[in-house]
């Protein structure tokens, strides 16, 4: 337990340096880009207290903001996503809640979990970012068209780096 | 206090997630042009029409004073309105000419009061003896009979409309100066009588009616109306129709006839009479 913040720390730096060297640099067509550093917020444990969630939400968001020049978007969304992420949790808690010593990974839950789990938080996240970066209603489809694949490909990187990296 | 702070603790992650999602707006907005922009734009088009809510209100809870300065504002208009002052000055002045010496001096006057439904009618003028109007003066409108002058105040004057009954008339027929008295039957307000033209006068309908000039009030050949219908009446005399020239419904302008030379004609008259 006590290791637990050195390695979340860790995972943070590790993540936004992904991000932003690797991952911003992809944009599939002018449409997709990834965004695995929410991978951060997605393996935070089960009893992470509320306020160091949303206060490294928006951290997570921030510096990630400063890197790749949108300052506030991703803090915005990230901050928003975090805020779900105890309600999805409490919706998608299996019959006899989730068991001490477990963090929210394929691993301990299962595929679809993990899959339905990662799919709504970063639907909500992308929803946020995308609309606040075109801050208008106007061209509503052709925005949520972007959030939609955006969303595919987070989702599969996400889920992909489940079984290449935190295999345990 | 104490309730505050465990509605704090209680709902913390919220008003946590509010902060921050404050914070990341402030962020936003301070960075970004377009965000800044178009956060500028929205707030302004709020406040515009907030404002403009707000001032309907106030503009509604006000209308009864701005109905109050409207309504001053009216009158004053209409103080300042031509019809509001008369002429302080006749206006009709009396020409000196050394060829033709002047009989008829004409007055205009506006009809200020007016009825053509009662028995006996009167019209009442705007001019009265500061403006040189004196009673039993002849009123014509465009050159036709309207009645006569009865009384006179200072500023006003009473007039006998021609649809009266004590109202007569000197009148003949413009073709052959036949001429006899026109009075009105009190029937309509188009049609007036004339009597007493011999019955071998040749009529036609649609004869010139005009007045006879044989009084001292009215000059001759003022219209009067022309022959609508006539009947022989008791066998020696015809009766005339005659429909008005003028409608007496529509009357505004009008002229009042001062007769320069009437007192010469009554002294005349009177003295030879009596002789």
């Amino acid at each position: 337990m006590i290791k637990v913040f050195p390695r979340n720390i860790l995972r943070f730096l590790v993540l936004v340096l992904i991000q932003v060297l690797i991952f911003n640099n992809i944009q599939f067509s002018g449409y997709i880009n990834p965004y695995v550093y929410l991978l951060f917020i997605l393996l935070l444990p089960f009893e992470t207290p509320g306020w160091l969630l949303l206060l490294s939400a928006f951290l997570l968001g921030f510096t990630v903001d400063i890197f790749s020049e949108t300052l506030g978007m991703h803090t915005i969304a990230t901050v928003f996503m975090a805020f779900i992420r105890p309600y999805v949790l409490q919706i998608l808690a299996p019959r006899d809640g989730y068991e001490s010593g477990t963090y929210p990974r394929i691993y301990y839950y299962g595929f679809l979990w993990f899959l339905k789990y990662t799919v709504i938080l970063i639907l909500a996240h992308h929803f946020v970012l995308f609309y606040l970066e075109i801050f208008r209603f106007s061209d509503f489809f052709r925005t949520f068209l972007r959030v939609i694949l955006s969303s595919s490909f987070s989702v599969f990187f996400i889920v992909m780096s489940q079984y290449i990296v935190f295999r345990k | 206090m104490k309730n505050l702070l465990r509605f704090i603790l209680k709902y913390y992650f919220i008003l946590l997630f509010v902060v921050f999602e404050f914070f990341g707006f402030v962020i936003l907005i301070q960075n970004n042009n377009f965000h800044r922009s178009g956060f500028i734009n929205f707030k302004h088009a709020v406040e515009g029409n907030f404002a403009k809510r707000f001032l309907n209100a106030k503009d509604y809870l006000d209308l009864r004073n701005q109905n109050r300065a409207l309504v001053r504002e009216i009158n004053n208009l209409y103080n300042l309105q031509k019809n509001a002052f008369r002429n302080a000055f006749n206006n009709s002045p009396e020409i000196l000419d050394t060829l033709l010496k002047q009989h008829y001096v004409y007055i205009d006057a506006r009809v200020i009061n007016n009825s053509t439904n009662k028995q006996r009618n009167y019209i009442t003028l705007n001019k009265g003896s500061n403006d040189g109007i004196e009673p039993e003066m002849a009123v014509l409108a465009n050159n036709s009979i309207v009645g006569v002058v009865k009384k006179v105040s200072p500023n006003f004057s009473s007039v006998i409309s021609a649809l009266n009954r004590d109202f007569a008339i000197s009148a003949k027929i413009k073709k052959n100066n036949y001429f006899g008295p026109v009075t009105w039957d009190g029937r309509g307000y188009r049609e007036v009588i004339l009597s007493e033209i011999p019955h071998h006068v040749d009529i036609q309908i649609g004869d010139t009616i005009i007045s006879s000039g044989f009084s001292t009030t009215y000059p001759e050949g003022i219209m009067i109306g022309t022959v609508k219908d006539f009947e022989l009446q008791g066998g020696n005399f015809y009766q005339l129709t005659v429909t008005l020239t003028i409608d007496f419904k529509n009357l505004t302008n009008v002229q009042v006839v001062k007769n320069l030379m009437k007192q010469e004609q009554i002294d005349l008259e009177t003295s030879s009479t009596n002789d």
